[in-house]
């Protein structure tokens, strides 16, 4: 569904990403795992458009999307969470969730429904719709980061570290929210740090040092793979 | 801040000119208005979109000249000149916005700074067109459709700009608790975060700004009609200056913080002429102190107060 072919991304001199080969099928969980300035973040911005790629091509559902902006991309079914679960510190939830709603396909008719299943997927929110984003928790943050992005119809969602400086409880909440996600068809691009993590998710991986996929295969593989077991999971 | 006492403020706002009763007060009064009308339409660029510009008094220039020209000399009807103008200055917006707006933070205000010369430097030698630096005098005043009503006096044209400015005014509130206002927001906050969550980064600083244009052409025509001469003065940097002063001192991002620094920039002006062109020295001294001290400007002192009692009613 999503096919990213030696994707190239230079910040002034410096080539972040030296082409990055990666593909995500429909449905699938795909994570990216690396260490800092590996690139993951910069492959996920490339792909949402924020970042322009210098070179290769990103295509979603046959369409090459490498040259839109991130609004038209959006508006495809490719959303992107970043990282640090940015929000608008002063806006409500309610406020985020109609800004994630702006590029939705089934535009107002689809509202009330996407904002159901959302408030199903987080009760909290529901409670908490009239609060300002920038008074919650962490992990409240990271759900109506998540549900911002859910309420754009993601047919693909990139998720950026979603676990970083999370408690081990909402990590765990995090990972079920993942897989229901999985399960009601929405194909993910996970980067986390979380290797372990991020690999009992996922049901395949890509290994990023310095701007290149050195490794990838079925997640459950790399996770026995001694190579990742040495550098990543600390074995 | 002023919810719920809205009708009251409209009311006394309403009397002001027969409170006053003198026709000096009644004259700073008008000014005030249509200053408090272009503070706000500045405010949209800096207070909602959390850009600098430093171009703003040139869309006031040609709001003037566009009504003052087409009244004189293509026998428009002058209650139709400020329409006029604001499609004028919207135009000229546009069109430096979406050359200006590819760039943005301190860049884009020096290139602001640039347009806004070109505009004044046009004006300037364009004599053909706008007698250069002699003016455009005698331009007819205000006046509405089938009322004869004179709008030379301060008291009648005060209620034409008062009306304008109140429109605005909600205008500004109604957008900014809409979809767009709230994009604007969000773009201010954080453009990469708002282009991420789908909002055309570029498209809404291009509409944000076109608007502002189009109400400072509005606040440049009732100008014009209001004084009657206007010179490419208009356009130059003191204008430039006094409308950041007013929206900084006020309070950026507000809609009652532009309107209250309009007012506190005119009273200055009349009570420091005793002065001279040391007034300046003390708009300068105003602006740095309160960027220093009340960045929110004025408005936050009464948000800080009304923190308070609603700290203390809690306790």
């Amino acid at each position: 569904m999503l096919k990213v072919s030696g994707l190239k991304v230079r910040y002034g001199n410096r080539e972040a990403l030296h082409g990055i080969d990666l593909e995500v099928g429909t449905g699938e969980i795909v994570t990216l795992v690396g260490s800092n300035g590996a690139g993951k973040t910069t492959t996920l911005k490339a792909i949402s458009g924020i970042l322009r790629a210098t070179g290769g091509q990103v295509e979603f559902g046959g369409e090459r999307i490498d040259r839109l902006s991130p609004h038209a991309i959006i508006a495809r079914g490719v959303v992107h969470v970043p990282e640090g679960r940015l929000l608008f510190a002063d806006m409500t939830v309610m406020e985020h969730l109609e800004l994630g709603a702006l590029r939705a396909p089934s535009g107002k008719a689809g509202y009330a429904r996407r904002l159901d299943w959302v408030f199903e997927l987080f009760p909290v929110l529901k409670e908490r719709v009239a609060q300002r984003a920038g008074t919650m928790s962490g992990g409240q943050q990271q759900m109506v980061a998540i549900a911002r992005g859910l309420m754009a119809e993601p047919k693909c969602l990139m998720l950026d570290e979603p676990s970083l400086g999370l408690a081990p409880i909402v990590v765990d909440t995090l990972a079920d929210t993942i897989l229901t996600l999985h399960r009601a068809g929405i194909a993910i691009l996970l980067v986390e740090q979380r290797v372990d993590l991020a690999l009992r998710l996922a049901d395949r991986a890509y290994v990023l040092e310095t701007g290149r996929v050195v490794l990838s295969g079925a997640a459950d593989a790399l996770a026995e793979d001694d190579r990742v077991r040495e550098a990543y999971l600390g074995a | 801040m002023i919810k719920g006492r809205l009708p009251l403020v409209v009311a006394v706002l309403g009397i002001l000119p027969f409170v006053v009763g003198n026709a000096y007060l009644q004259h700073m009064l008008v000014l005030w208005a249509i200053y408090a009308l272009l503070a706000l339409s500045l405010n949209m660029i800096v207070g909602y979109l959390g850009e600098l510009t430093f171009g703003h008094a040139a869309f006031f220039g040609i709001g003037a000249y566009t009504s003052a020209i087409l009244s004189m000399n293509y026998g428009l009807p002058v209650w139709l000149g400020p329409f006029a103008a604001a499609i004028v200055a919207a135009f000229f917006g546009a069109v430096i916005g979406y050359v200006a707006l590819r760039i943005v933070g301190p860049q884009f205000a020096i290139l602001t700074l640039g347009f806004g010369s070109i505009l004044y430097t046009i004006t300037n030698y364009w004599v053909d067109l706008t007698r250069g630096p002699m003016g455009i005098s005698n331009i007819p005043p205000f006046s509405l459709p089938g009322l004869d009503i004179d709008f030379t006096r301060a008291d009648r044209m005060y209620y034409v700009a008062l009306v304008v400015l109140l429109l605005v005014a909600y205008g500004c509130r109604a957008l900014m608790t809409s979809r767009t206002g709230r994009a604007f927001i969000a773009v201010r906050e954080n453009a990469p975060l708002a282009a991420s969550t789908g909002i055309d980064v570029f498209h809404t600083k291009l509409l944000g700004f076109t608007i502002a244009t189009a109400l400072a052409g509005v606040g440049g025509a009732l100008y014009g009609h209001y004084l009657r001469v206007i010179t490419p003065d208009l356009m130059s940097l003191q204008y430039v200056a006094a409308l950041i002063i007013m929206v900084i001192v006020g309070g950026k991002g507000t809609i009652i913080g532009p309107i209250i620094g309009a007012g506190i920039y005119v009273a200055l002006l009349e009570a420091l002429r005793v002065v001279g062109s040391l007034r300046l020295v003390v708009f300068a001294a105003l602006l740095t102190l309160c960027v220093i001290f009340l960045p929110g400007g004025l408005v936050s002192l009464w948000r800080r107060y009304a923190g308070r009692q609603a700290a203390g009613g809690a306790s």
